[in-house]
């Protein structure tokens, strides 16, 4: 049994709005041809067929046009015609839009697997900074030279300083 | 293990130091992977468009009638909660080629620095004598090294990532495009309306008697219209820019496995340098 409600898809929609509008400019080139007939400091134009179902028709050899106020109500039948187009193009975008959670779920859980990886190869930068800092400050003590000391031992505080400060979630200072 | 203070050679420790300095060496074939995914990330447009479309309502309300002003709010809190989408898919999109382009660091897989102060800190003992251990222990953790963060695994990590990615990212970049010309058109409606009203309303009010209103009406009609000549403008780069993030994002895919051949190069080079160029013209966009 054939489904006749297929719900509309974004692009059904948007062929839609895109005739709406089209319409719309329609409209609009008649509204102003048919003011331009009615002002005599408007640019003269062709005159065209009657078909304008919301206002006078302007007849050809008349200098008849059309009242501010029809112009105002033919161009506000003008304007909400472009609304409901918008409204469709946000009703695509909508659809666009949704179902792609499982896309950026997608993306999220590589982003987070590589920072993983990226955290882990800093934390065995500062683990073998920390250990030839040791060695350094164990060769200093072992030969018996305090001049040699001061300076593993001030890199090796300001490493453990770092990591501590990593591990609460702050940035190092370096 | 007994302690002795046999005055260890210190060959070893260096021939596995050499060996491990070079395999750190060679980051530069991850050089076009970073910068491409770099650029991409920054989705040149693409964010300020999102919120030119989400204040449409803001522009548009000097112009509507009561009527025309109810439906527009309408419009506009739905307009909101899609902004909210729109700025979520970008975000896990930025996420994502943002971390690719850390992944493929130059400095991340650098242990050079590191591995010196270890050498520094052996050199230090000669003169007091090794003990065997603690040889050991040294060879041991560069030998570790050296298997574990390597530049070829750093290599092998972003193949994988950009592999695993690439199916969703394309069709989120879809979406985006989708999303950008539904912008696009709405502000062609937009423009219309606002462009419209003045020339209906100016076209009754060109008279003798209302010729100050006129000139008002004229002058904005001038600036409005440069407006919405640079807005159209830009919508069609920010357009533009995704349609190359995509096509950039599908030659990383096909040359991620041969990153040092000629091709692999050129494509990657030209894709980052189009991407660039296509920022630069977003900045000052003209006919």
């Amino acid at each position: 049994m054939t489904d006749h409600s297929t719900p509309a898809t974004a692009d059904d929609l948007e062929a839609l709005a895109d005739s709406l509008s089209a319409c719309a400019d329609e409209l609009h080139a008649r509204l102003m041809r048919a003011i331009r007939q009615t002002l005599p400091t408007a640019p003269a134009a062709p005159l065209h067929p009657a078909g304008n179902p919301a206002g006078p028709a302007p007849t050809a050899g008349i200098d008849q046009g059309i009242s501010q106020g029809a112009a105002q109500a033919l161009f506000e039948n003008e304007v909400a015609l472009r609304q409901r187009a918008n409204g469709l193009y946000l009703d695509a975008a909508m659809l666009a839009a949704g179902g792609l959670g499982g896309m950026q779920h997608q993306l999220l859980d590589l982003s987070a697997q590589a920072r993983e990886t990226i955290r882990k190869v800093d934390r065995l930068k500062d683990l073998i900074g920390i250990t030839s800092e040791l060695l350094a400050l164990g060769a200093a003590i072992a030969a018996g030279k305090p001049e040699h000391i001061a300076t593993p031992y001030t890199q090796l505080k300001s490493l453990l300083d770092d990591l501590h400060r990593q591990s609460s979630g702050q940035p190092p200072t370096a | 293990m007994k302690a002795s203070f046999h005055p260890v050679s210190s060959v070893l420790p260096t021939v596995l130091l050499t060996a491990l300095l070079a395999g750190c060496a060679s980051t530069d074939r991850l050089r076009d992977v970073r910068e491409l995914a770099a650029e991409s990330s920054k989705l040149s447009g693409y964010t300020d468009m999102s919120v030119r479309f989400r204040d449409t309502y803001a522009r548009e309300q000097p112009y509507l009638s009561p009527a025309g002003d109810e439906r527009e709010r309408a419009l506009d809190t739905v307009r909101r909660q899609q902004y909210a989408d729109c700025v979520s898919i970008a975000k896990s999109v930025a996420l994502y080629l943002d971390t690719l382009a850390v992944l493929a660091g130059e400095q991340q897989y650098d242990l050079s620095d590191q591995v010196q102060r270890l050498s520094s800190g052996i050199k230090a003992w000669p003169d007091t004598g090794l003990v065997s251990s603690h040889v050991n222990a040294y060879a041991e953790l560069t030998a570790l090294l050296a298997r574990t963060w390597s530049a070829p695994r750093q290599e092998r990590a972003v193949q994988a990532m950009v592999h695993a990615g690439q199916a969703p990212l394309q069709q989120l970049l879809a979406a985006m495009t989708a999303l950008l010309r539904y912008y696009d058109k709405t502000n062609a409606n937009e423009k219309a309306i606002v462009l419209g009203m003045l020339q209906v309303e100016i076209a009754y009010a060109d008279t003798p008697a209302n010729r100050l209103l006129a000139a008002l009406g004229k002058a904005q009609q001038q600036s409005k219209t440069v407006e919405y000549h640079q807005a159209e403008l830009t919508y069609r780069l920010a357009e533009k820019n995704l349609a190359t993030i995509a096509q950039a994002q599908q030659a990383l895919l096909q040359y991620v496995d041969q990153l040092d051949s000629a091709p692999a190069r050129a494509a990657l080079e030209q894709a980052s340098q189009q991407l660039r160029l296509n920022r630069a013209e977003l900045h000052h966009p003209s006919d």
